[in-house]
């Protein structure tokens, strides 16, 4: 009985000892950032005087503003709806495809891993090239549209660029999937007449659930914070097509003449809740019966 | 392929398409490679045009070839501050000191969260994927001051004793460091990796009397070598080329990283590509070649009891 | 895959030997001035006690920080108990500088613009400067008027303006040539930029086309045609708008019926982000630029031979826009005095004399408007003397932001949606409107 018991007590000051160090960290960095960003979404704060409580002031503004409700909030959704399955699907192609054994397998796997690395900075410039009025693609197509700078398309190439990005590194988490599913179990299949396509499908994409899980919760996470491009591309233009929750965020804390701290900190709390219904509507969807994540 | 021969029985079209698909599945795949490929690598192959051709032919055609030829952008980048090599060196100690920490500690949370029963796991866990939900912005501040001056400037005064509230890291590597050598994204990967692990070896070993510590850095880390390299590569790529919060963090030129000293090209109005390019490919090498390196990790499934994949 | 191992580390190892052993590039020669770095060594009697100051501010290019630290170097000589930290943000300028503020580490001293820096004084978060001044006989008078009342605030002067910028009328002397008319003067008005535009535009060539004059839905370029037609953007004291104001109106129908005949051209009809570029690949014929344009040109696109002249008078006369930058110092600092003295010699008549030499920045200091260097350089006198020429600092209160975004948004409108100018300023102006009383 003790021996249990003692073993019930070692099991679980193990798991803290190895959970420590992360802990620490959390505790903090994250908790008390996350306090404090809670605790300013209360708050009316320009950054160089004190916060002034205003209760739910903030939250007041954040949900009246015709910005957030016309453009931040559907782009936003707009973007994690196209992006996270795309992205996903691409990546999950490529690591499959970079699992077989083909003949310079490692040389395109570092040719496909090249756009994750190369500096957001360039990328941007060649997508600026390449989709000007005159640029390679209209050329291509045969087409005079000038993506970047039209109201309806502007989006889509920020979207394209970010899958283009992201691929290298998700297909490279994929991989690392891939890599664990036993031989066995192929070759099992295999004995047992199983082809091509039904072996992705019924012992690839099951093996690879947790994954998975952690892809799109990961993916999702990401786009719903998508800010880096619109940064540096489009500024949230023209006329804000491309404008999108984070932006709108930073727009409000850091490139108003007068900051407004407090709404920036309400809209993200508001960002954050709207991230947790979608991880966790969405982990049900995945994890269906099993749960991996317990 | 079955091993009943195609004549003795009837086809169905379900496996004509297959076998069609069979034929041409070879050309279409390495066609599709090799178009995705070429995408992949324009980004990088510009990059090297603009940075190899003098600053007033940057807009003059050809664009897609570097000529006239010159190495005078990369020179402008490597002497015009004195203290480049000293950035390269910050640059490398925090990847490098980061990589190691993070794998290790990931790993270990992650291992914990897979397979350890401990109390309040669930919670914490879900803790964990909640710290991932808040958009940095607004944390900049709070995490600034918590690496530096404190959130109660001056620190608690119980008495004769000074409580600092903050790190007092402004200005100093370890302020960058610190904050990341651990990170939710990297404990959460690491647990569904291990979340996928077949349990026999670790069964077998704590059966011969290992302690959960023993198992872990004696069986679990090595058989996991792909995805802790991927974990390294990834977090080595993040840190190498974060910016932000060591853009706030660090003052004095001479602590300031490779990104960040690179940006000193930038003017105030406009922006001389050519310059820039050349700082940013010379900032990609490192990832670039540590990737290629590695590739040999990638090949070797070690966690399968079968033969390795080749 | 050996091989291809060997050429990445050759190529590797290679980089790091041309890091290790980068001679200094070469200077090119330029046709005004030439940069030349000297490193000195002086033995310097240091006090036994140091005050320091922290100074920041953007990174410029690497030419003119080099600039402003043989400022601080003159300064370090001449004043050995005082070392200056100089602590350049190579980012988000405002975000490193606000979130240094909010957490009370900022430095002692820092670019504040004219655009922004109003909040610093209304939160008292910078000194005002007027004792100070007057203890070491620096006076008022000394500056161009309208940039040293940019940094007043309820009667105090809380910054020195160290450079300023104005917009001129550069024009491209090849595409003027071409189309046989004479070049632009200061005494041009809004009929001859027409004129002009209409007959330097060519756009036989589909691939290359050229228009007369590149006009981007840009707040900062923009307001000048108001005020060229007796308007103005804000009230008097900033708190209302009168971008629907007729005078307005009729500058934004003016300004973007360029485009809309055709004879001008926003940058990314081009395919370019910014209208310099586009001036420089000589596919417009004239552009409204600031003084960055001239060192732009000279190092981006050095065979286009241009000139500059003030922009074109309106109805009501000239008009322009003061871009300005100044020195603020913190409230918090420790060291006010020594901060001072660091201001006072960046900006006094000998290191203004410098930087006017070296090319980069116009002076703010009146007494140096003769200096021969305006003679040399009569591109860099025209932006100059827009400063003298009704010319209004780039600031519009505290919604300022919300200004220049309802400007530059109701522009695109115009552009891309075909919107009525009158109805795009109005929307405009309502906008703003919301902005001020939600304040």
């Amino acid at each position: 009985m003790t021996t249990f018991r003692n073993k019930k007590i070692t099991e679980a000051l193990t798991g803290y000892l190895f959970v420590a160090p992360w802990l620490f960290i959390f505790f903090t960095f994250s908790v008390f950032s996350l306090g404090y960003a809670l605790y300013l979404s209360f708050t009316k704060y320009n950054l160089l005087s004190p916060p002034v409580w205003w209760g739910l002031g903030s939250y007041q503004r954040v949900l009246t503003d015709d910005l957030f409700w016309q453009k931040a909030l559907p782009n936003t959704f707009k973007y994690v709806l196209i992006v996270v399955p795309l992205q996903t699907l691409v990546s999950l192609i490529l690591a499959f495809a970079m699992d077989q054994k083909l003949r310079a397998r490692k040389l395109f796997r570092t040719i496909f891993y090249l756009p994750s690395v190369t500096s957001s900075v360039v990328i941007s410039l060649i997508f600026v090239w390449l989709f000007a009025p005159q640029g390679v693609f209209n050329q291509i197509f045969g087409l005079t549209i000038n993506w970047l700078d039209n109201v309806n398309t502007a989006f889509y190439v920020i979207m394209g660029m970010n899958i283009f990005t992201t691929s290298g590194t998700l297909m490279l988490i994929f991989l690392s999937g891939l890599q664990d599913i036993p031989t066995t179990l192929y070759e099992a299949a295999e004995i047992d007449g199983a082809d091509k396509l039904q072996t992705f499908m019924y012992i690839t994409v099951p093996m690879l659930r947790p994954i998975l899980f952690f892809v799109i919760t990961v993916s999702v996470i990401g786009c719903f914070q998508v800010f880096d491009q619109i940064f540096v591309m489009t500024s949230g233009g023209p006329l804000d097509s491309t404008t999108t929750i984070t932006y709108l965020i930073y727009k409000w804390a850091f490139r108003d003449t007068t900051v407004k701290m407090g709404q920036a900190s309400a809209l993200s709390v508001v960002l954050a809740l709207i991230i947790i219904a979608v991880t966790f509507i969405q982990r049900r969807v995945i994890e269906g019966s099993g749960s991996t994540t317990e | 392929m079955a091993a009943t021969s195609p004549s003795s029985r009837n086809r169905s079209s379900r496996e004509q398409l297959i076998d069609g698909w069979e034929r041409i599945k070879a050309p279409v795949f390495y066609t599709l490679l090799t178009v995705w490929g070429i995408i992949c690598l324009t980004p990088l192959y510009f990059t090297l045009v603009f940075s190899l051709k003098p600053i007033e032919n940057a807009y003059t055609p050809p664009l897609w070839l570097p000529t006239p030829f010159t190495f005078a952008n990369y020179q402008t980048v490597f002497s015009s501050f004195d203290l480049f090599p000293r950035w390269l060196l910050n640059s490398t100690i925090i990847a490098v000191v980061v990589t190691i920490l993070r794998v290790l500690f990931c790993a270990m949370a992650g291992y914990a969260f897979a397979r350890i029963e401990f109390p309040f796991k669930k919670f914490l866990f879900n803790a964990l994927l909640i710290s991932m939900m808040m958009p940095g912005v607004v944390t900049l501040i709070p995490k600034f001051l918590i690496i530096g001056p404190g959130f109660i400037r001056g620190g608690i005064h119980l008495g004769e004793l000074t409580i600092p509230t903050g790190f007092g890291l402004i200005d100093k590597l370890g302020g960058v460091i610190l904050p990341s050598v651990v990170d939710a994204f990297g404990v959460f990967m690491m647990t569904q990796f291990y979340k996928s692990f077949p349990k026999e070896l670790e069964e077998a070993a704590t059966m011969d009397g290992s302690s959960r510590i023993g198992t872990f850095f004696r069986v679990v880390l090595p058989i996991s070598q792909t995805q802790l390299i991927t974990l390294a590569l990834l977090t080595f790529q993040g840190e190498w080329n974060r910016f932000m919060e060591p853009l706030l963090i660090l003052r004095s030129p001479e602590n300031f990283t490779l990104p960040i000293g690179l940006q000193w090209f930038r003017g105030e109005y406009y922006t001389l590509y050519s310059v820039i390019l050349a700082g940013s490919l010379f900032n990609t090498l490192p990832i670039l070649i540590l990737f290629f390196l590695f590739q040999r990790y990638f090949i070797q499934s070690i966690a399968t009891t079968g033969s390795k994949e080749g | 895959m050996k091989s291809q191992f060997k050429i990445l580390s050759l190529l590797f190892i290679a980089a790091f030997l041309l890091a290790a052993c980068g001679t200094p590039a070469a200077v090119a020669p330029i046709k005004e001035t030439q940069i030349v770095t000297v490193k000195e060594t002086q033995i310097v009697e240091v006090a036994a006690t140091q005050t320091e100051v922290r100074l920041s501010g953007w990174a410029s290019s690497p030419s003119e920080t080099a600039l402003l630290e043989s400022l601080l170097y003159r300064f370090s000589v001449e004043n050995p108990g005082i070392t200056v930290k100089y602590e350049p943000i190579t980012g988000d300028y405002k975000q490193a500088l606000l979130t240094a503020i909010a957490a009370g580490t900022e430095p002692d001293l820092y670019y504040m613009d004219i655009a922004w820096w109003q909040e610093f004084a209304k939160n008292d978060v910078i000194l005002p400067v007027d004792d100070l001044m007057s203890a070491s006989g620096v006076k008022n008078e000394d500056f161009i008027p309208s940039l040293i009342d940019a940094f007043k605030f309820d009667g105090k002067t809380y910054g020195i303006p160290k450079d300023f910028n104005t917009l001129g009328l550069f024009y491209n002397k090849d595409l003027f040539d071409k189309a046989g008319l004479d070049y632009p003067t200061d005494d041009w008005t809004w009929d001859d930029l027409k004129t002009a535009a209409e007959k330097t535009t060519d756009l036989t060539d589909a691939t290359k086309p050229i228009y007369g004059i590149c006009a981007a839905a840009d707040p900062g370029r923009f307001p000048i045609f108001v005020f060229q037609n007796g308007g103005t953007v804000m009230n008097a004291d900033f708190t209302d708008t009168t971008l629907d104001s007729d005078e307005a109106i009729a500058a934004a129908q003016y300004y973007t019926d360029f485009r809309a005949n055709k004879t001008g051209a926003a940058p990314a009809d081009v395919g370019e982000g910014w209208q310099g570029t586009v001036f420089g690949k000589g596919q417009c014929a004239m552009v409204y630029e600031g003084g960055w344009l001239i060192s732009y040109m000279r190092d981006q696109f050095p065979g286009t031979k241009y000139g500059v002249v003030i922009p074109p008078a309106g109805p009501a006369g000239e008009g322009n826009l003061i871009f300005t930058v100044a020195w603020g110092i913190s409230k918090n600092t420790k060291n006010p005095e020594a901060a001072w003295k660091v201001v006072d010699f960046l900006t006094n008549e000998a290191s203004q004399t410098t930087v006017l030499q070296s090319g980069f920045a116009l002076p703010t200091r009146i007494s140096l408007q003769a200096n021969e260097y305006f003679t040399n350089n009569p591109n860099s006198a025209a932006i100059f003397n827009g400063a003298l020429n009704n010319a209004q600092p780039f600031f519009w209160g505290s919604v300022g932001s919300d200004v220049n975004d309802q400007m530059g948004k109701a522009l695109e409108r115009v552009y891309k949606e075909n919107q009525p100018v009158a109805d795009a300023l109005k929307q405009a102006a309502t906008a703003v409107r919301e902005a001020l009383a939600a304040q």
